[in-house]
């Protein structure tokens, strides 16, 4: 599994992943609109200097249901954990994030990042973010950032004041908020395409 | 001749929550002309520029605004924008993840799509993005910068000077643009100002200073205050406020 890149659009079954010393893993998912997913992966870090990349981006705007659920077990020294997921929920889709993070005893010079914002569009929609901490191993650097909000007011009304349609100035705001996350794709051809997916995708929701 | 006539304000009440803010402010100006309107803080100043522009969250109660013999008022934001009309932040607006280059390119097409007009092609567009940040000396690492992302106060005056000047208005307006300038950028300021004013354009200098007015000069100034217009005249008005302030207004 040595530098395994692994773009997953529809993973079948729970994952189950094992990364040994000086390995990197590598997972991208892209929940598309009209999808419902149960995305469960696990990740054991069980070699020294071992590491994970998991980024997602979820567009979900009508009634899906969305649950991502990732769980990153950190058991040998200097491993590097690394979660970024961001997604955008209108309609009436109910989107749940829960990331746990577990460093064993012993697992030190650990560093371990998780983040998940959202975007809620309407009313109906829900969101709910819950990050996890589980630290046993002393010299660690953990972080995790969770936010639920809106596209902002004032971003918009600048852009229309430039003769760029509303709804082409939300557009902007949603591709610039999960970009980031499309930045994680290694293959520059993989990442074209999927920002072409992305923002035909974003189109559809508004 | 009506048609001389760029800009109308008539009677303009304009209130956010429940707090009246513009009283009855009524203007005119023709094609060509550049005026200011000066004003102590909480004068309006700001309310005027955003109602103008169609912020939301400022309710028009009474009175008319015809730009370009058109109901302004009735327009939306980006309707404005394409029919002509420009502001300059007092206070720009971050977006991150957005470059100046898609911003632009964004905005440029959509104005040139309300037209009727082809995109312009991407050689075109590069074309005119640097002969327009070569006016507010960008340089040019600026295209790929997001929009306002980390820019000094400076920085963030130009970029609107060069949104002016990229999107061509037959109005413009100023709302502050020259607070917080050291004078090197508002000497690039007015300089931009100047550049684009021609006998069809018109321009509304909005600002509490005259250091931009030594720049500008104005055909007409006003002098603004409790949401009323107190005082109308020459340049001589900027003058007087200079030496003995707003209080004798």
């Amino acid at each position: 599994m040595k530098d395994q890149g692994h773009y997953i659009a529809s993973p079948a079954a729970p994952g189950d992943y094992v990364v040994g010393a000086g390995e990197k893993l590598d997972l991208f998912y892209f929940v598309h609109p009209g999808e419902d997913r149960d995305i469960r992966v696990r990740v054991h870090l069980t070699g020294p200097g071992a590491s994970v990349s998991l980024a997602g981006v979820y567009l979900s705007g009508g009634s899906e249901k969305v649950s991502i659920h990732t769980e990153i077990y950190h058991e040998a020294q200097g491993c590097t954990s690394d979660q970024l997921f961001n997604g955008i929920a209108s309609g009436s889709a109910a989107v749940s994030f829960y990331g746990r993070i577990v460093v064993a005893p012993g697992a030190d010079r650990t560093e371990a990042y998780q983040v998940n914002h959202n975007i809620v569009l309407s009313d109906k929609a829900k969101v709910d973010t819950r990050p996890q901490l589980e630290i046993y191993a002393d010299d660690v650097k953990c972080s995790h950032g969770a936010t639920v909000g809106s596209l902002n007011a004032d971003e918009e009304f600048y852009m229309r004041s430039r003769g760029i349609p509303q709804k082409e100035a939300k557009v902007l705001q949603m591709i610039s908020f999960v970009a980031p996350v499309l930045e994680r794709i290694a293959d520059p051809g993989e990442r074209e395409r999927t920002a072409a997916e992305v923002e035909e995708a974003i189109r559809k929701m508004l | 001749m009506a048609n001389d006539i760029l800009l109308k304000i008539d009677n303009l009440h304009a209130r956010i929550g429940d707090r009246e803010i513009l009283k009855g402010v009524s203007l005119e100006i023709k094609r060509g002309e550049i005026h200011a309107v000066m004003g102590p803080n909480g004068a309006g100043k700001s309310t005027l520029s955003s109602v103008l522009t169609g912020k939301p969250a400022y309710e028009v109660t009474e009175g008319s605004v015809l730009f370009d013999g058109r109901d302004l008022l009735a327009m939306k934001p980006e309707e404005r924008a394409w029919a002509g009309l420009f502001m300059s932040f007092q206070y720009p607006v971050e977006i991150p993840g957005v470059s100046i280059t898609n911003f632009m390119k964004t905005a440029v097409n959509a104005k040139r799509e309300a037209a009727g007009l082809e995109p312009l092609k991407g050689g075109e567009f590069l074309k005119l993005m640097r002969e327009k940040m070569e006016m507010v000396r960008m340089k040019s690492e600026f295209a790929k910068r997001e929009v306002n992302v980390g820019f000094s106060g400076g920085e963030k005056k130009r970029n609107e000077i060069f949104q002016m000047a990229m999107l061509d208005p037959s109005l413009a307006i100023l709302d502050e643009t020259d607070s917080g300038l050291d004078v090197d950028a508002l000497k690039i300021v007015a300089d931009g100002v100047n550049a684009m004013h021609t006998p069809e354009k018109s321009a509304i200098i909005i600002t509490h200073y005259q250091k931009l007015l030594e720049y500008v000069v104005p055909d007409v100034v006003h002098v603004l205050k409790d949401g009323r217009i107190v005082a109308t005249g020459d340049r001589s008005i900027v003058d007087i406020i200079e030496n003995e302030g707003f209080d004798k207004f």
